[in-house]
């Protein structure tokens, strides 16, 4: 009982600072990248509107970094403060891809913010330029090098169990375990949506009030020029890493899905597009189902076998499964509205050739960009919720059980840390949209002129 | 299979675990002791200018933190474990001190009314200070429960708390000039006085609790190298209260720093090789030698890089700071 509330605590505690944090790196990862973009742009064209642009997106971005900042302390650390079995366990892959992801990524985005964000005047065009490009880059590879820790903990590979925790016989086998490609993929684009997203949808808001209208149709284009590849591109990936779900990880397919039973040969595996999974029972309540069409979704045939999750041990199936069916439902759905709205508005582009006053009287597709901007945040949560509720009773899928993972705190003393935590966020999360909404109604300063830096200078501000 | 890496490897990683526990603290700490004197300065305009000359470095100084937990993670996963599980409630509190911190410093700029961001930066230094300081004392202790464990704990909170307000007040007199370099100096000369004083007290206490300290202390090379330790520590004293108050600007923290590595050799050199002193040693924490190796590559080899974009940083924005308009 009491080993089971800890486990609980910690996994909760786990889980809050987990879905917290991401929400901010992925749009660092992608408003940093289109920094790059912009102060490339103004670099090569001299045209001070994309100078305009570098310095105005970037105030978003010291807010957004610095609660990606401190929301991320509590992540470094919480392996071993609650989970002290995993960290024996797993350290010497684990904690040495966290290892790298402090040394090549996180120290690079530190190490050059500093520069970006204060440095203009100080350093040579091409030297800031720079600066933006290591934040862009190092925020990229540590999301990268934290999908290959997480991707390892889903499909673990290349190591082998000695003395009591796994030892690595293969770095290859274990950067390159069968979900990383998809996990950072998936990820990576996810974060560049988000991102897209964000700039689109606060374009669009300027243009609905026509407030510095030529300024945000610039950002706006460019976002949904990305989006136009991306947008699908994202898809593919999701449906590409779904497959690979079902040959990994059958429980967590079958969960997601509410399959109960495996498919007999010749037979194709029905898809609930709507139900209720019922564990107690080991049944949906009820189901609106599509005949075939799970085959076809899971193994890209119409009578590819899927696991049902009746046929898996009790033990082992993920628990919550509602919540794992509906997450799933609103992700894919997200990302095909995604993909429609991107496409609906290519199109009116063309048809008015992108004239201002033409894409300003479509006022339902600015406003559906405006209401879109909080989607691709609940995507990347129900995403997540899907990767980690989904690998339960697992922490590393197949080898350690999440219950011999947790570290023996009071129950009394992770309940502390939780509320911390949670008083800490809502702090956080209020302080950011009080300064968000601030920058939002100041704008743009449209007389802002690039600073000369002359070596001569002194180095006062 | 179940081999032990060799020494040479393992004594590797330990230094360089070392170095960036070195680097964290002195940079982090003068931040930290720029936010604990924070608290004593009663104008606004003063402290205005005090997160000023940090605002562009603390969130690098505080990666190392970040650097540290993954190399610990990695090469002592067994340390990471036992640590930080053993040490959940002032680890948790750290974490919180350092959320508040940096919370407020990035937060601050942007607000009208500034009183309760500057309370947060100060509170969160204080906070993330002492608990670091716990944490040491608890580490030297080898974990042992106790009143006398615990009042040494308390001395070691102070110690480091007056040495990272050491190190922000040396780097306070680099960075400002006029009214703010003059209180800085007062700060420096206090806080190297209670530095010293819980520096003497802890070495003592050090000596009198802990076993492995104290047989460590009884080797004839080890006693000669921290005898020489402790003249350079004296050394850098009395270069600290002389440079700051015969008006050096950079003298008076690279004397607080020398102070400091001096210190931290000491104590590394008491407790080797264990990682925590009685409970575990460096060998039995360690990862194997692939792993050990792989990170040097991965790691070790960036080490020196780190430095050098973040040493460039601090020379982008180097000499004093004048206020900033709003």
């Amino acid at each position: 009982m009491s080993v089971d509330s800890i486990v609980n605590l910690s996994r909760a505690q786990f889980a809050m600072t987990a879905l917290f944090h991401i929400l901010w790196p992925i749009l660092t990862i992608s408003l940093s990248a289109f920094l790059f973009l912009v102060e490339a742009m103004w670099v090569r064209t001299r045209d001070v509107m994309y100078y305009r642009h570098a310095r105005f997106w970037a105030k978003l971005l010291v807010l957004n970094f610095a609660v990606g900042v401190v929301s991320g302390i509590p992540m470094e650390f919480q392996f071993g403060t609650n989970w002290e079995g995993f960290s024996r366990y797993t350290g010497e892959f684990f904690g040495n891809i966290l290892g790298f992801e402090g040394a090549m990524a996180f120290m690079l985005e530190a190490g050059f913010i500093g520069v970006m964000l204060y440095g203009w005047g100080r350093v040579p065009r091409g030297v800031h330029l720079f600066a933006t490009a290591m934040v862009a880059l190092g925020s990229s590879i540590s999301a990268f090098w934290i999908m290959v820790a997480n991707s390892w903990m889903q499909t673990p590979a290349g190591v082998t169990l000695t003395g009591g925790k796994l030892i690595v016989t293969d770095y290859v086998a274990a950067i390159f375990n069968p979900d990383m490609v998809w996990g950072v993929g998936h990820m990576w684009v996810a974060a560049l949506e988000t991102g897209a997203f964000v700039i689109a949808g606060i374009s669009a808001f300027y243009l609905y009030r026509r407030r510095n209208p030529e300024f945000f149709l610039r950002s706006f284009k460019l976002a949904l020029a990305a989006l136009l590849v991306i947008a699908p591109l994202q898809i593919w990936l999701g449906d590409s890493s779904g497959g690979d779900v079902f040959r990994s990880q059958p429980a967590k397919g079958a969960a997601i899905e509410g399959f109960w039973h495996t498919n007999q040969p010749g037979e194709g595996a029905a898809w609930a597009l709507l139900a209720w999974p019922n564990q107690a029972e080991q049944k949906n309540d009820w189901a609106l189902e599509l005949p075939n069409m799970l085959s076809v979704l899971g193994t890209h045939s119409l009578t590819g076998r899927v696991t049902g999750l009746a046929d898996i041990p009790r033990a082992n199936q993920p628990p919550m499964l509602p919540l794992l069916f509906y997450a799933f439902r609103a992700m894919a759905g997200i990302g095909f509205w995604f993909m429609l709205l991107a496409f609906w508005s290519a199109f009116v582009w063309r048809k008015t050739r992108g004239r201002l006053e033409a894409m300003l009287s479509h006022r339902a597709l600015l406003l559906a960009w405006v209401f879109s901007i909080p989607l691709p945040y609940v995507a990347v949560e129900a995403g997540w919720i899907i990767r980690e509720v989904g690998r339960q009773p697992w922490a590393v899928y197949g080898l350690l059980r999440t219950a011999d993972s947790a570290s023996n705190v009071p129950v009394t003393t992770i309940s502390a840390s939780i509320v911390m935590f949670l008083l800490f966020y809502l702090v956080l999360i209020s302080t950011f949209f009080i300064f968000a909404r601030k920058w939002l109604k100041q704008g743009p300063d449209l007389a802002a002129t690039p600073p000369v830096f002359t070596a001569l200078r002194p180095a006062q501000p | 299979m179940n081999a032990t890496a060799p020494t040479t490897l393992i004594q590797i990683w330990f230094c360089l675990i070392g170095l960036m526990l070195v680097l964290y603290v002195v940079t982090d700490g003068f931040d930290l002791g720029i936010g604990i004197l924070s608290l004593v300065t009663a104008e606004e305009k003063d402290r205005s200018m005090m997160m000023q000359t940090i605002g562009h470095v603390w969130d690098a100084n505080e990666t190392w933190l970040v650097v540290l937990g993954g190399a610990l993670f990695g090469a002592f996963p067994i340390a990471y474990a036992m640590l930080l599980s053993q040490l959940y409630v002032p680890v948790m509190v750290m974490i919180g001190g350092l959320i508040l911190r940096g919370a407020s410093i990035e937060f601050r700029h942007p607000a009208h009314r500034r009183r309760w961001w500057d309370i947060g930066f100060g509170v969160g230094s204080v906070i993330a200070a002492l608990s670091q300081g716990v944490i040491l004392g608890r580490v030297i202790t080898g974990l042992a429960p106790g009143a006398v464990s615990g009042a040494f704990t308390a001395l070691t909170a102070l110690g480091v708390g007056s040495g990272y307000a050491l190190l922000g007040a040396t780097y306070l007199i680099q960075k400002t000039s006029g009214h703010l370099e003059h209180t800085a100096r007062k700060y420096a000369m206090a806080s190297a006085l209670t530095t010293v004083a819980a520096a003497i007290l802890v070495s003592a206490g050090t000596m009198v609790l802990s076993p492995v300290a104290h047989s460590s202390w009884a080797q004839p090379r080890v006693f000669h190298i921290l005898v020489l330790l402790g003249a350079v520590s004296a050394l850098a004293f009395g270069w600290v209260l002389h440079a700051t108050q015969r008006g050096g600007v950079q003298s008076p923290f690279r004397a607080s720093v020398l102070l400091f590595v001096a210190s931290f050799g000491g104590l590394a050199l008491s407790l080797f090789p264990d990682l925590i002193p009685g409970k575990l040693s460096l060998v039995q924490a360690a990862s194997s030698p692939s792993t050990l190796v792989f990170m040097l590559i991965g790691i070790g080899v960036l080490v020196p890089v780190m430095m050098g974009y973040n040493f460039y940083q601090y020379f982008v924005f180097r000499g004093k700071m004048e206020p900033q308009q709003h």
